[in-house]
């Protein structure tokens, strides 16, 4: 029965019927949120981050931090960008760690090759590595932004706000961002 | 197209696609299950807890708790109480009529009640004639 419901949470189950029941404290509707944007936080992570590993325990601390809002959580908006939000603080703090222990972006690659799954790793790699190696290359400020406007489809004033920044430096960012990511590909191209 | 959409398709169509394992998922749903529980159980217990730091709350609570011993009290209570019996204190005729006790009845109750006084102490003696003529009246007031 919640397997079906779990399938179906798509099409029966309104987003704010299931934080309701989330808030009366239903692990279902706990356990249907995490099933329904976990791979896309995820993927968030890993792009943003590019280690899988350090990419997992972000979702995680997510989720397990809002759980702990039951009771007294209050959406405001939707759902899927309230946790891409937490996902991209959660990133930005762990980036600011590795930076401080003088972690190299190489040496991060070298950790999730040991860390992760070798077949995870290989199919992760051929199904998104040309995007994340190439916004790797970008600032990771600019490669936020990016990435929560065309992957998760938040807009720039939604991120404006997620981020404590203005939307003249969110759009700033994103205009930057890419101008970067072209001038990469064409380097590349021209080599 | 611009070269901005085109790089934005490009990122649009590159979006990973991957999948969480098992053993994370397992790890996540347990850890946020249990922290679930730890916010409910606070929930409660700090519901108490308001109750016990703030006066208001307190004052509240002691209100309620007295309400409710008074409801109790008078639903298993003795149902009606016996009228406690008054010792009628027996007084003259003539105390009752002295200048003292008009006084007291006429500033408990006005002329009414120096009236009931009078009738009180005239049924007491029970020598008033059934009839009494007017004549007889004013010859007994004016102690002719």
């Amino acid at each position: 029965m919640a397997v079906s419901l779990i399938g179906r949470a798509d099409l029966t189950i309104d987003e704010k019927i299931l934080v309701w029941r989330f808030n009366r404290g239903s692990k279902d509707a706990l356990k249907m949120i995490y099933e329904k944007y976990k791979d896309d936080l995820l993927g968030l992570a890993i792009t943003l981050l590019r280690d899988r590993s350090l990419a997992e325990d972000v979702v995680h601390d997510v989720f397990v931090a809002f759980a702990g809002t039951t009771g007294s959580f209050y959406l405001s908006g939707k759902l899927k960008g309230y946790l891409s939000t937490c996902v991209a603080n959660g990133a930005r703090d762990r980036n600011r760690l590795r930076s401080r222990r003088n972690l190299g972006l190489e040496a991060a690659e070298a950790m999730h090759c040991d860390s992760g799954d070798p077949i995870e790793h290989v199919i992760d790699s051929e199904q998104s590595g040309r995007l994340t190696q190439l916004l790797g290359r970008v600032v990771y400020e600019q490669r936020e932004v990016i990435v929560l406007h065309l992957h998760q489809g938040m807009r720039f004033k939604e991120i404006a706000a997620a981020l404590g920044i203005s939307i003249n430096t969110v759009q700033s960012r994103y205009r930057y961002g890419l101008d970067k990511l072209r001038s990469i590909m064409n380097s590349m191209v021209t080599k | 197209m611009k070269p901005t959409e085109n790089i934005e398709e490009f990122v649009r169509l590159e979006k990973p696609h991957v999948t969480t394992g098992e053993t994370i998922d397992k790890r996540t749903l347990n850890d946020s299950f249990a922290a679930m529980d730890e916010t409910v159980r606070a929930n409660k217990t700090s519901a108490v807890g308001i109750i016990l730091r703030s006066r208001a709350a307190k004052l509240a609570a002691a209100a309620v708790i007295i309400l409710a011993i008074g409801l109790l009290a008078i639903q298993f209570g003795p149902s009606e109480q016996e009228p406690s019996e008054t010792r009628n204190v027996a007084k003259s005729p003539a105390d009752m009529l002295s200048v003292m006790s008009l006084n007291m009845a006429y500033r408990r109750g006005g002329i009414e009640a120096v009236d009931d006084l009078s009738n009180e102490a005239f049924e007491m003696l029970g020598s008033q004639p059934a009839n009494v003529s007017i004549r007889e009246l004013l010859a007994e007031s004016n102690g002719v």
